[in-house]
């Protein structure tokens, strides 16, 4: 049996968020007058999403991707790569590559999963030499994005169904495998993991990960000590 | 690692533009031709095999065919190197080839199913010794050629001599082994043409202008005339110069190939080869005219790029900053990954195996899944973007303008009225530089006049540059019509379908040109053209 290690992104690798990514693509329009417009339509819609998050992340996220609608996919792909360099390569955790190859080294499988686009992905999971993504997908109809996402959209609970559907077609131990997020709106993910690691935790995270003795482990700090069944397979 | 493939069940419908739910089915052939056995056993003939294409279709034989058990490679020999130490030392440590190699097995695994013999197309018989040509008498099943000189505008000579003379040579040596034929040619042997072209028109004869002066015929016997007093008339005239001997004939092959409404010699003479193997009686032949041949999709790995007469130049012009572009709006450009071209030219191999295949195949997209040239042209400018954002040296006014302004595209009108207010601008600065040397002496101006010329210069190749591809992009729109390999295609066996496909219509070109082929000429063209550059005198 293998074994993998699930990881989520936005707050536990890097700091950036979706709001940021649509920030880049909005300022970055064909002109300058489009981009001053869409950015605008960017910044006023922050309230609304902070409002949203609190209430339910799926619904925020649907939210926020309607923000893509009218962009052509051309444009979405084209930019990625500098969207990566000026956005997200610079909010990356110090320690999120370290732990990446660790656990390679330790014979697990690196699967990104996160609520993040296909296209925003890309440099990262190259980036990070990640060996499997999953994510979410705009839908486009005639390379225009339509603001909706593929469905089931990628969140909370959808989460840990596509981390065990995905086990059994790749032939995964879960039990024997580790999953490492920042947010209490991924409990279901850790929760389908032998070994779930609360990573730079939320309030709410901190509080349930103590409840449930799940370790926390700090990847904002330059030093920082690996949860034990890291350090132990390490020594073997 | 190029590709990073998102774990789920949504497939990207190029045509439509669209994900569509599934996962594809295995393809499903009729099994009317089988590549397996049409290539156990065989021998086949290869000419042209250091090519960028030949080097990929190569590497596919070995790679996907084991089947394929005797393989003969012409080569021709380089100065001190003979054919053999060439291809051991240039063609099989080349990226394409080192993995495959090393995955059959070494060299030595190479060595055993590889047999090359020394030639050159330019002479009788394409310069296979008598000996080896008896030795291969009647074992050899098919020569595939695709020995060419793709420069588009070379001396007359040179390019007839590959390009014509040379397939004549070819013919003799088929005919003498008797072996079935399989020639590559360009899908621009069309000429200046529009709309959509087909497969089925006449070879022998054909000159693009047909339709317009109905009285002239054209014959191959009277073009191979002209050439030799074109030759002869030059070498007496120009005197001893062979610069000047060059340039005269350049300058005659485009005049030719213009008179007849082909864009340049390249397609000119590559239809004269045609119409003399269509002219043969008896030759079992096929003719591949692939489109604008670009990086690999696939295959050896994705981005593999190494040919000059691609559209590389416009690439790399356009990485550089170049904002307004001449291009039609409503038009396609025909390119093809180089890896569908080899699996083309298998698939077609299988066919004339089986003696069931068609006289013509063209080898393009445009017909199932066209990728239109204003999608190109913002690529372009958003590659552009990125360089100049994160370029370190350089003028940091001119990197920044470069790095948000978008490309364009435009009309040819602007496009003059652009070139003549550059030389204007430039005109005025020589001016201004002139007086400065004058007053301030020459030793405070100079490196200033030797960045204007360096400047002008620069300038001059983008608009020789841009000239050569407006037949491409904005003068003519072709589509080719791709009919005949795709009934060829499901003709295969299903167990085939897994090793060589058909399917340009899967072709995702926002990620090909962006991910793919713009890297792919980053990686491996840039340094060619900065070392070709630099060896100048």
């Amino acid at each position: 049996m293998n074994k993998a290690a699930f990881y989520d992104l936005s707050g536990t690798l890097l700091s950036c968020n979706l709001v940021m990514t649509h920030g880049y693509y909005a300022r970055n329009d064909r002109s300058l007058v489009k981009s001053v417009y869409q950015l605008s339509k960017v910044l006023l819609s922050v309230p609304l999403l902070f409002a949203l998050d609190l209430y339910s992340r799926a619904s925020f996220n649907d939210y926020s991707f309607r923000a893509y609608r009218g962009m052509h996919r051309d444009r979405l792909i084209g930019l990625a790569d500098d969207l990566f360099e000026v956005t997200l390569k610079p909010s990356i955790y110090p320690q999120a590559q370290a732990l990446i190859d660790t656990t390679s080294d330790l014979g697990y499988r690196n699967i990104l999963v996160t609520g993040a686009l296909d296209f925003t992905i890309r440099p990262i999971a190259l980036h990070f030499g990640f060996d499997e993504v999953i994510c979410n997908r705009l839908e486009f109809r005639n390379h225009v994005a339509t603001g909706r996402v593929l469905p089931p959209l990628l969140a909370e609970d959808e989460k840990a169904r596509r981390i065990r559907g995905y086990a059994s077609q790749e032939d995964i131990d879960l039990a024997h495998s580790c999953a490492f997020s920042d947010s209490s709106a991924d409990v279901p993910m850790l929760s389908t993991v032998g070994h779930p690691v609360a990573t730079n935790p939320t309030r709410r995270l901190r509080r349930i990960a103590m409840q449930k003795s799940w370790p926390i482990l700090e990847l904002r700090e330059p030093s920082t000590s690996l949860p034990p069944f890291l350090r132990a397979a390490k020594v073997v | 690692m190029t590709a990073v493939e998102p774990w789920q069940d949504w497939r990207w419908n190029a045509v439509r533009g669209e994900y569509e739910a599934g996962v594809s089915e295995p393809l499903q052939g009729t099994g009317e031709i089988s590549a397996i056995d049409a290539f156990s056993n065989r021998t086949m003939l290869l000419l042209g095999c250091t090519g960028f294409v030949g080097k990929v279709l190569l590497a596919m034989i070995l790679d996907r065919f084991p089947e394929v058990n005797h393989l003969v490679i012409q080569v021709r020999r380089k100065k001190k190197l003979t054919g053999e130490q060439r291809f051991y030392s240039e063609v099989l440590p080349s990226p394409v080839l080192c993995q495959i190699a090393e995955r059959l097995g070494g060299e030595d695994e190479v060595r055993r199913k590889v047999q090359i013999v020394e030639g050159d197309v330019n002479e009788p018989l394409c310069g296979i010794s008598s000996e080896q040509i008896a030795q291969l008498q009647g074992k050899v099943d098919i020569v595939v050629n695709l020995a060419g000189v793709v420069e588009f505008d070379p001396p007359v000579n040179e390019s007839f001599a590959t390009n014509v003379y040379g397939v004549q040579h070819l013919i003799e040596l088929v005919k003498l082994l008797d072996a079935k034929l399989i020639h590559v040619s360009t899908c621009y042997v069309a000429g200046k043409k529009n709309g959509r072209i087909s497969e089925d028109e006449p070879i022998e004869g054909y000159f693009p202008k047909h339709s317009e002066n109905g009285g002239a015929t054209f014959s191959v016997a009277e073009e191979l005339k002209w050439c030799e007093e074109v030759i002869q008339d030059t070498g007496q005239r120009s005197g001893a110069d062979p610069r000047q001997v060059r340039e005269r004939l350049r300058e005659a092959g485009m005049n030719r190939a213009e008179h007849w409404g082909w864009t340049n010699t390249y397609t000119y003479t590559k239809s004269i080869a045609e119409q003399l193997l269509a002219g043969t009686p008896g030759l079992q032949y096929a003719i591949i005219r692939p489109a604008i041949v670009e990086s690999s999709l696939r295959f050896p790995f994705p981005g593999w790029n190494e040919g000059f007469t691609t559209s590389a130049p416009l690439v790399l012009m356009g990485g550089d900053g170049l904002k307004g572009w001449p291009v039609r709006k409503d038009g396609p450009l025909e390119i093809i990954p180089v890896d569908l071209v080899a699996e083309g030219i298998l698939i077609v191999i299988a066919a004339v195996l089986f003696r069931k295949n068609k006289r013509v195949y063209h080898l393009a997209s445009a017909d199932e899944n066209p990728i239109m040239l204003p999608r190109l042209v913002a690529f372009l400018g958003m590659n552009s973007r990125y360089k100049h954002k994160h370029k370190e040296g350089g003028n940091r006014l001119a990197n920044a303008w470069k790095a948000y302004v978008e490309t364009q595209v435009i009309t040819v009108e602007s496009l003059h009225a652009r070139r003549a207010r550059i030389h204007r601008g430039l005109d005025v600065i020589h001016a201004g530089l002139t007086l400065g040397k004058t007053l301030l002496g020459e030793t405070r101006v100079a490196p200033y006049l030797k960045s204007l010329r360096d400047t002008r210069r620069q300038i001059r190749t983008q608009e020789v540059t841009i000239d050569k591809f407006l037949p491409f992009m904005l003068y003519n729109s072709f589509i080719f019509e791709t009919r005949n390999i795709r009934e060829t295609a499901r003709m295969l066996t299903s167990e085939d379908l897994k090793r060589v496909r058909w399917d340009p219509e899967t072709i995702d070109w926002a990620d090909y040109w962006v991910n793919i082929h713009t890297k792919g000429i980053e990686k491996w063209i840039r340094p060619m053209f900065a070392a070709s550059r630099k060896s100048r005198p």
